[in-house]
């Protein structure tokens, strides 16, 4: 599933298109200390193409999530300019934008968190059926019954409140609600990272085919490669703000070009390997309030040289790969 | 929680507010005396047949005079508190939605009334309006109004930020709606206990602002008025006195005991935290403990600990006391590191938490025994020996670690007293500091010098970790147990942890380790034995590259498969969720999920753990079927 659609989808006009994307939070001083911005997106470029799933992956704090709420406009940017199906959201008034969301959706990571406890998961899944009009209110508890029966679910639990269900069932709910309204594009900000394995694997796996069957786009931000090279056709991976790597699935785990995506994979325990034998990553990811100059992995990086500290290696193509591209100043000496 | 039996619990309070309203409403038809009738010859009556609570100082009947004052006292407070809550609500909800300049105009703006003394706004207010039932209800509604708007703020701005108000604006919903539907419902609770304080306050605010003569104007009746009109003949009928104030009293406290209610009844998810809180086992066993707790002599090769048979419940020896944890046996070599794996609601944690006698309050062991024998050679049955015997031995034999470094330090505390105070807790009083240092060095804490004076939240996730690890081998464990320890942080960082884990079992004369995940590939890094649990009991043990190799329980097997890795085009799911406690089905617990069951596994009791190869257990009644 991996380059499948990638090549005949890169030359279509991209459903999806981040240029530039900053996001800074402002981080009040007292009275007397000086306020200074924090920026969790330091210039991310991305793309996603109509029913391309693209996995962006990385540590805390490097900005996947920020990137995702930005990329649906549910969190305002600082710098650059977000284009969905060729509209800039930033030109966009409330009510085009509030009814451009009917588009693109979001799956959260806290089942627990996503879904209000105080309505019924039925009246929850209906809310962007009567939002956008979609359908007659008569045919409302119909279209809620057809939404819970495709992610796997009895229709007659509508009338249930969400603490009734199990964390797998409530994410499966937080999903119907994010199809109710027909989008095109969904982002699902690690959505089985607070599932046990069993039901993990049922939710990956109801994504996996909603995304076949619907051909939705998806930016799914997980932490967990795994997963994310079992779902995607693309993977980026992000360092302090920025992406240091973006490459097909198959690629991207079979040659890392990155030496944190390298790190990234060998520090990721697997069931038939012990990584005792590879190299360990020292320190810890450094505050985004203070990245390092140049490069922000060179204090953890096993290569780093005096350059690295220099500059900020822009996202580049890697030699003799079309669709992988890589920021880093040594890449062609570490790949031998 | 059903909603009718929700609502039960409000019953009582509800129906006596509801007697109360009624009598306030009635007074004028009840055949009462005319409460401002004066009878001077018969003033301070004691009660009788024709006054039952006796006359006051103008010989005006009480009882008329308390359910008159009812009205008064009643309709000014619930009026301003709701006026006060109305606005107050409003406000904040703006405020902490839209944040800026909207927040500057409600929140802030009506926070400035918070400047002002109670008293001298009510004398203001009196003194521009003139005294009354309504400036009173005024004052007090701009008096308690910021309250309301500081609290639906505050609320407001948790709220904001949830996720499921997210996914409304993910879902295009306007402001208005969002507002209504979803942040009002869910700030609720915390202005209704609010509005009964208010309420309460009000009605002792009223009765008090009417005793200094600024609010309810005499002859009217009001509870104020009449402890103001008892306060002057006190000593020679003190009963006058009583009266008015245990009417004021009683209501108040009525009041809060229904507001009270009604917040348990409207939270949809009904009541919580029976399971909160861990208790120590009781005290009183600390004095025959001598006899039980005599150490038994022991061979060396028994194990280090060897627990049997354990059973928790829920709810102690009720009849509805839920079984959480049924027969668990396993035992841990002295060096070895043995995983508990499991998915939620196995009762791995649980399982651990006995073991260091950190059991929460509501749920206690039943039976079984775990033993663990100290660097002495002496053994312990830690369910029945003392807390005292307990206490000595945490820390100096058994440590324990947790998932969340950042919740299990002290906040206040810089690292390097939190990590003394392990060491001084067993005796040790000079050289603290630099075996503190040379710990903190040991578990790779960078710059320990400067950062031994940190405070917990000047760390990372993953220093804040090797803090607690440096606190848990400060006396030298023999046995760790590590619930989760790595499962908040990010794998680069686990991958350190469990390396240090490795290189400090290998230093530390042998230690033990119980280590309790939900992830296999977690186990695979650091276990040399696994303990498979579901469900509440123990359903494989073996070596870890055995168990994954060839799994003898069916559980085992489509766990492993339903982990995500390598090429495979789909994951093996194991269909359904696993049953809760008040469920169990009979026979296999996990027959209903299991694609190998027989129509027998079903039935009957739960299967036995059985030896089906040397070194390995399973509970699977197919597999010790054929091995019978």
């Amino acid at each position: 599933m991996t380059a499948r659609n990638s090549v005949a989808a890169q030359a279509a006009p991209a459903l999806v298109e981040g240029k530039g994307l900053v996001r800074s939070f402002s981080r009040k001083g007292g009275w007397f200390s000086r306020s200074g911005a924090v920026r969790a997106l330091r210039g991310v470029d991305l793309s996603i193409h109509r029913g391309e799933a693209v996995g962006v992956v990385g540590e805390s704090g490097c900005g996947k999530s920020t990137l995702g709420r930005v990329v649906l406009g549910l969190a305002p940017l600082t710098e650059g300019q977000i284009h969905f199906d060729g509209q800039s959201l930033a030109d966009l008034s409330g009510p085009a934008l509030r009814t451009l969301r009917r588009r693109m959706q979001i799956v959260f990571q806290d089942p627990y968190g996503s879904l209000d406890p105080r309505r019924t998961v039925g009246a929850q899944i209906a809310d962007g059926l009567i939002i956008h009009r979609l359908c007659a209110p008569g045919e409302v508890p119909e279209k809620v019954a057809a939404l819970l029966e495709q992610v796997g679910l009895d229709p007659v639990q509508a009338r249930r409140l969400p603490h009734e269900f199990s964390g797998g069932q409530r994410q499966r709910i937080a999903v119907a609600r994010a199809l109710a309204t027909r989008p095109d594009f969904i982002v699902a900000d690690e959505p089985v990272s607070a599932l046990d394995v069993s039901v993990q694997a049922q939710v990956v796996n109801l994504f996996s085919d909603l995304q076949a069957e619907l051909g939705l786009a998806m930016m799914f931000i997980s932490h967990d490669l795994h997963v994310v090279r079992h779902l995607c056709d693309r993977v980026v991976v992000m360092y302090l703000g920025l992406v240091v790597e973006e490459a097909p699935a198959a690629d991207l785990f079979q040659s890392p070009a990155h030496p944190y995506t390298r790190a990234l994979l060998a520090a990721t325990p697997a069931l038939t390997r012990r990584s005792s034998e590879v190299p360990r990553l020292v320190g810890e990811v450094p505050s985004v309030a203070a990245p390092p100059s140049g490069c922000g992995f060179r204090t953890r990086c096993p290569h780093a040289q005096a350059q690295c500290s220099q500059s900020i290696p822009g996202l580049r193509p890697v030699p003799g790969a079309a669709l992988r591209k890589v920021a880093c100043h040594l890449a062609e000496q570490i790949a031998t | 929680m059903s909603g009718a039996r929700r609502w039960r619990i409000a019953r009582v309070p509800a129906a006596l507010v509801a007697g109360l309203l009624l009598c306030a409403l009635l007074t004028p038809i009840l055949p009462l005396p005319d409460p401002v009738k004066q009878e001077i010859a018969n003033r301070l009556a004691t009660p009788s047949a024709e006054h039952w609570l006796g006359t006051d100082e103008y010989g005006r009947d009480n009882l008329s005079r308390i359910l008159w004052g009812a009205r008064v006292s009643l309709s000014v407070a619930l009026a301003a508190s709701a006026i006060a809550a109305l606005i107050g609500t409003t406000l904040g909800l703006l405020g902490g939605y839209f944040r800026g300049l909207v927040e500057l105009l409600t929140v802030r703006a009506s926070e400035v009334v918070l400047c002002l003394p109670p008293l001298l706004l009510a004398l203001l207010v009196v003194t521009l309006l003139g005294p009354g039932a309504t400036t009173l209800t005024l004052a007090l509604s701009i008096l308690f109004a910021p309250a309301f708007a500081r609290l639906a703020y505050g609320e407001t701005l948790s709220a904001r930020e949830l996720d499921y108000v997210a996914a409304q604006h993910a879902l295009g919903a306007g402001s208005p709606r969002i507002l209504i539907r979803t942040i009002l419902p869910n700030i609720a609770s915390p202005l209704i206990v609010q509005f009964s304080l208010t309420v309460a306050s009000a009605m002792v605010l009223e009765s008090g602002l009417s005793f200094l003569g600024l609010g309810v104007v005499p002859p009217s009746p009001s509870w104020g008025l009449m402890i103001r009109g008892a306060r002057a003949s006190m000593e020679m009928a003190p009963l006058q006195l009583v009266w008015p104030c245990l009417a004021l009293t009683g209501t108040v406290l009525l009041l809060n005991q229904l507001c009270d209610r009604l917040r348990d009844v409207l939270d949809p998810r009904g009541q919580y935290g029976a399971m909160a809180g861990r208790s120590r086992r009781p005290a009183t066993q600390s004095n025959p403990a001598r006899s039980t707790d005599s150490p038994k002599a022991s061979d060396t090769h028994e194990p280090l600990l060897a627990v049997q048979g354990l059973t928790l419940r829920a709810g102690g020896d009720a009849p509805d006391a839920l079984e959480l944890v049924r027969e668990v046996s396993f035992d841990v070599q002295a060096g070895e590191t043995l995983a508990v794996v499991g998915e939620s609601g196995s009762g791995k944690t649980l399982t651990v938490l006995s073991v260091m006698g950190l059991l929460p309050d509501a749920v206690k062991p039943v039976g079984g025994s775990i033993r663990l024998r100290d660097r002495d050679g002496a053994t312990y049955d830690l369910l029945s020996c003392s807390e005292e015997s307990i206490r000595s031995l945490r820390g100096r034999e058994i440590a324990m670690i947790f998932q969340d470094p950042a919740s299990s330090l002290n906040p206040l505390l810089r690292i390097g007293e939190q990590v003394a105070e392990s060491l001084t807790a067993h005796g040790l009083r000079e050289g603290v500091r630099p075996r503190v240092l040379s710990l903190l060095k040991a578990v790779g804490l960078p710059d320990p010098e400067q950062q031994i004076d940190a405070f917990p939240h000047q760390l990372s996730g993953g220093q804040r970790q090797r803090v607690m690890i440096a606190a848990a081998i400060a006396n030298d464990p023999s046995l760790l147990l590590a619930d989760e320890p790595t499962t908040a942080l990010d794998v680069t960082v686990q991958a350190q942890i469990l390396e240090l884990l490795n290189r400090l079992r290998a230093s530390h004369r042998g230690m033990s380790m119980i280590f309790v995940t939900h992830n296999l590939a977690v186990v695979n890094e650091i276990a040399d034995r696994v303990c498979v649990m579901y469900a509440g009991e123990v359903v494989e043990v073996g070596p870890v590259s055995a168990v994954f190799k060839d799994p003898r329980h069916p559980y085992t097997a489509a766990l492993i498969r339903s982990t995500p890795e390598g090429e495979m085009e789909r994951l093996n799911t194991i269909s359904g969720t696993v049953p809760q406690p008040d469920a169990m089905p009979s026979g296999c617990r996990f027959a209903a999920r299991c694609d190998q069951a027989k129509s027998s596994c079903a039935s009957g009791g739960s299967p036995e753990l059985l030896e089906v190869r040397p070194g390995r257990l399973s509970r699977c009644p197919v597999i010790n079927q054929e091995f019978a």
